[in-house]
């Protein structure tokens, strides 16, 4: 493919926008590895090996789950003539939208000792103790699984669903006309056709799952990205924090390689998608099953927890409330219009250089740019806290010396690191968005302007801008909802007594006071309904 | 409405395929319309017919996809699917019609290697007769070196051998074949026809295949079918299908001629390109009617003079194999009656003529064929 433009400055920009984006990490890392073996060997002896298993255990067992709940859903919703079809293929996607932490919450008051549940069935069965009866405890590792399972399964149940939708139908009619019925065809056909994507999907909800932190921290399940924020907040440990940092984000980078070997395996899908398919037809009894099935999901994993939440809020707000929750609002506004609008200009940035520029390599900034996504907010904050503060040192020393007084924390404790770390975490969205809107632009449109006369200004303000719109838009509204519902990265780096909606609930959790929170928590969960109503619709339109 | 079936000879004992008043209706559009048809044993049938005309819903209604609004399929004297007629709904699934069907894009498994793709629809034998049957096919289709490779690394020619060895596997009393060549380069086409047109006859396969290339249906079937809007408008060999096309539709979707508008009178015939007797022919019809002029049967007398009064003028011109290819048109003069005009007549000639030009033409005897344009 032949590339237009050749310009120097643009080239150097973009490479300097890439590495500016990963720096950070790898200072952490540089800083990680060469800390001192003895660190690494006392925390070894200490909390380590508990930190590392809670970590693997918590993920094996929200894969498991997730899968479980995610592909069974999607093939029931695909391959079945379940009743009420159209409604479940888009309630079942709601979940995604209820953070992790809320639904913990959530379900602890409604299943504790002093809850509802308990409290009735004590006042039926007249227990007095809990030595009388036994109940689960929800608050413990599976408990923590659970929870993060019934939020996240709905990424397994998109991508295994549009892998079973868009599979061409022929290969099933094939298989049915050399003698297998619909049932056997799923399995030997369907099903292993869908490996890839419920691959690719099942890295996703670990990746998720590594990078939790609320959830566990109010569980107190100690995992890696508690005992990092722990360590920082805690002790002081910038070192200690570093290493387990540097630990997690390998164990992400595991996944990463996973998840792109699984994406190769994406190839084979897309043919003829729209010939009607002959559904399996349930009998009463599975009928029923599934039906249960794919409604308690609905059920436990949204509308439940919506309404508690719309409970507490109706019973709970007043003006006060309202308040806190307009100033903690207008300051997550802030940091996300920041952040939403700088990954906007950088995906754009790095988008048409991958595509305009004349540079061999020139894929290389843009692929840089995007990893961010995968890095856990907690070890993104110790990233940017490892780099920014010697950084905000050095300045400081400089200013002094040539005689001002020094500024203080200007990078590190400031909105600075939380946007920066927003902007690093959040690239990969925007990029993903509009170099798919690059990628639907005919190649011609990049010749045609330059065979009329118009340079390369003129050809992206006439041409390329205004054809992107519509995906600029799309990019910067999911990173903006992302922005809100970001926590741990927030949490870490926000300046003294800055609280973002996000930072204000999560305070409300660990004080168990959610109630005075719990119009934030709507206003969180509306935000995230956002980009699964423009991915609902995008994928209907495919 | 009737099928216009040529050979409404009665429905022969040995018929493999029997397709009875068969209408299928989709989202309120009749796609298939009281269709009537009959295959014997080991006969190759070509169906052509313009995209929409219900080709592909015909063989999805053989093959169990789309179940009859109204009509029967029986196959080898079992009844598959049957609507409407003395009787309720009743239809076979297709995993039990032992139907076979060889995809466009030939629907290989990609997560299947070539063997295992083959051995797919062999569930049901034994292990040793499984290999013998998988072995016996992947030499007859020259397949061996490839046995373990996956689809995406085979040639576009090599995957349709996958594609007729699974289909065939299973021994099916009937294979359908949805426009199979299309995907094949136009120069390898033909040799694999004929390739494919030798293996079905050496298993004596019954088959049904669906083009909309009429040079298709010559080389690799023995009876063609010309359907459109639904309704089957001819069956016969493909021979007879082209010299005796039997409705306007007919001939003019297979581009057998051009067409000459005619004032069609007891004994003679009246057009812009002279009168001419039709005494001998058995149609009598009066009125406006089409003559199917083969451009074989078109005189050129280049030369106009008194005897050869100029008809026609030259509109278009281009250079073929066959010499120059022109198109006439008639000359306003000439045409006091509007309906008789004509624009496009196809010529071949090697005399060449100049743009506008101004001819006189006129039209062999012949078997003249004249059509209505709605009947």
């Amino acid at each position: 493919m032949i590339a237009l433009y050749n310009s120097r400055s643009w080239k150097l920009s973009s490479y300097i926008i890439a590495l500016v984006l990963i720096v950070p990490v790898l200072v952490m890392l540089v800083g990680g590895v060469s800390a001192s073996t003895q660190l690494y060997a006392h925390l070894w002896q200490t909390v380590l090996p508990s930190y590392l298993e809670n970590t693997l255990l918590l993920a094996f067992w929200v894969v498991l789950l997730a899968l479980f709940f995610g592909v069974f859903s999607a093939a029931i919703i695909t391959q079945t003539n379940i009743v009420f079809k159209q409604q479940l293929r888009w309630l079942l996607l709601l979940p995604l939208a209820m953070p992790a932490y809320l639904v913990a919450y959530l379900y602890t008051d409604l299943f504790d000792y002093a809850g509802p549940v308990q409290r009735a069935l004590r006042a039926w069965f007249g227990w007095q103790s809990p030595t009388d009866y036994w109940f689960f405890d929800i608050r413990t590792l599976p408990g923590a699984a659970l929870m993060l399972a019934l939020v996240l399964f709905p990424y397994i149940y998109m991508l295994t669903r549009g892998a079973f939708e868009q599979q061409d139908q022929n290969l099933i009619r094939a298989s049915r006309l050399l003698g297998l019925t619909a049932k056997q065809s799923f399995f030997k056909v369907a099903l292993p056709l869908a490996r890839p994507a419920i691959a690719v999907s099942a890295s996703l909800v670990l990746m998720e799952t590594l990078a939790d932190f609320a959830t566990v921290q109010y569980f107190s399940v100690n995992t890696l990205t508690t005992a990092i924020y722990d360590t920082w907040l805690g002790y002081g440990d910038l070192g200690a924090a570093n290493a387990l940092a540097s630990i997690l984000m390998l164990l992400v980078l595991f996944v990463v390689l996973a998840e792109q070997r699984s994406r190769a395996g994406l190839r084979h899908q897309s043919a003829r998608p729209n010939l009607t398919r002959e559904l399996i037809q349930l009998s009463f009894g599975q009928q029923f099953i599934a039906s249960v099935f794919c409604w308690a999901l609905v059920i436990l994993g949204f509308l439940l927890p919506i309404t508690l939440l719309i409970i507490m809020a109706v019973q709970y707000s007043d003006v006060a409330q309202l308040s806190v929750l307009l100033s903690t609002g207008i300051n997550s506004l802030k940091v996300s219009v920041f952040a939403a609008t700088i990954a906007v200009i950088i995906a754009l940035s790095l988008g048409l250089y991958q595509r305009l520029h004349n540079d061999k390599f020139r894929q290389i900034p843009q692929l840089i740019s995007g990893f961010g996504y995968a890095v856990p907010g907690t070890v993104l904050a110790m990233a940017m806290l490892s780099t920014l503060g010697p950084l905000d040192h050095w300045l400081n020393g400089v200013v002094e010396f040539i005689g001002f007084t020094a500024p203080g924390l200007i990078l590190s404790g400031s909105l600075f690191a939380v946007v920066f770390a927003l902007v690093v975490r959040f690239s990969a969205i925007a990029n993903g968005t509009i170099a798919s809107g690059i990628k639907q632009i005919p190649r011609s449109l990049d010749y045609a302007p330059a065979s009329l006369g118009v340079n390369l200004i003129g050809s992206l303000t006439k041409v390329h801008l205004p054809i992107l719109t519509p995906a600029i838009l799309v990019a910067w509204l999911l990173v903006f909802v992302e922005a809100m519902k970001e926590l741990p990265a927030v949490l870490l780096l926000r300046p003294f007594n800055f609280e973002t909606l996000s930072s204000q609930i999560y305070q409300l959790i660990s004080d168990e006071m959610l109630e005075q929170g719990a119009l934030g928590a709507i206003l969180i969960v509306l935000f995230g309904l956002l980009p699964i109503v423009l991915l609902n619709n995008s994928k209907e339109k495919v | 409405m009737t099928a216009l079936l040529t050979t409404q000879s009665p429905i022969k004992p040995i018929a493999l395929l029997t397709i009875e008043q068969l209408s299928i209706t989709l989202q309120e559009k009749v796609v298939l319309s009281t269709l009537d048809l009959s295959l014997d044993e080991g006969d190759i049938l070509g169906l052509v017919g313009a995209s929409g005309c219900g080709k592909t819903t015909l063989l999805n209604a053989i093959a169990g996809f789309s179940k009859p609004t109204k009509g029967k399929v029986i196959i080898d004297g079992h009844l598959l699917s049957s609507n409407g007629l003395s009787g309720g709904e009743y239809s076979v699934p297709a995993e039990q019609r032992q139907v076979g069907m060889i995809f466009q894009d030939y629907a290989l498994f990609p997560h299947l290697t070539v063997k295992e793709n083959i051995a797919f629809g062999l569930g049901k034998l034994g292990r040793a007769e499984q290999l013998e049957q998988i072995g016996h096919l992947l030499t007859l289709l020259k397949l061996n070196e490839y046995r373990d490779s996956y689809i995406h690394q085979l040639s576009g020619g090599q995957q349709q051998r996958v594609a007729i060895a699974r289909a065939l596997a299973p021994k099916p009393k009937l294979l359908l074949l949805d426009e199979p060549f299309s995907n094949i380069d136009a120069r390898l086409r033909n040799e694999l026809m004929v390739e494919i047109r030798q293996l079905l006859k050496q298993f004596k396969m019954t088959a049904i295949f669906v083009t909309h290339n009429k040079d298709e249906v010559f080389t690799f079937a023995d009876k063609m079918a010309v359907m459109a809007q639904g309704k089957l408008l001819q069956l016969d060999a493909p021979n007879i299908v082209c010299q005796q096309p039997n409705s306007y539709q007919v001939a003019d979707f297979l581009q057998l001629g051009s067409w000459l508008p005619c004032q069609v009178n007891s004994a003679n015939v009246h057009s812009l390109l002279g009168d001419f007797d039709i005494a001998n022919s058995g149609d009598k019809q009066t009125g406006l009617a089409y003559l199917l002029v083969k451009p074989s049967k078109l005189q050129l007398n280049s030369l106009v003079d008194k005897q050869n009064i100029a008809n026609a003028q030259v509109e278009y011109i281009s250079v073929t194999e066959q010499g120059y290819h022109y198109y006439l048109s008639s000359l306003d003069g000439l045409a006091k009656d509007k309906s008789l005009a004509f624009s496009k007549l196809s010529l071949y000639s090697d005399i060449a003529l100049s743009f506008k030009q101004k001819v006189a033409v006129s039209i062999k005897p012949h078997d003249f064929l004249f059509f209505n344009k709605n009947n």
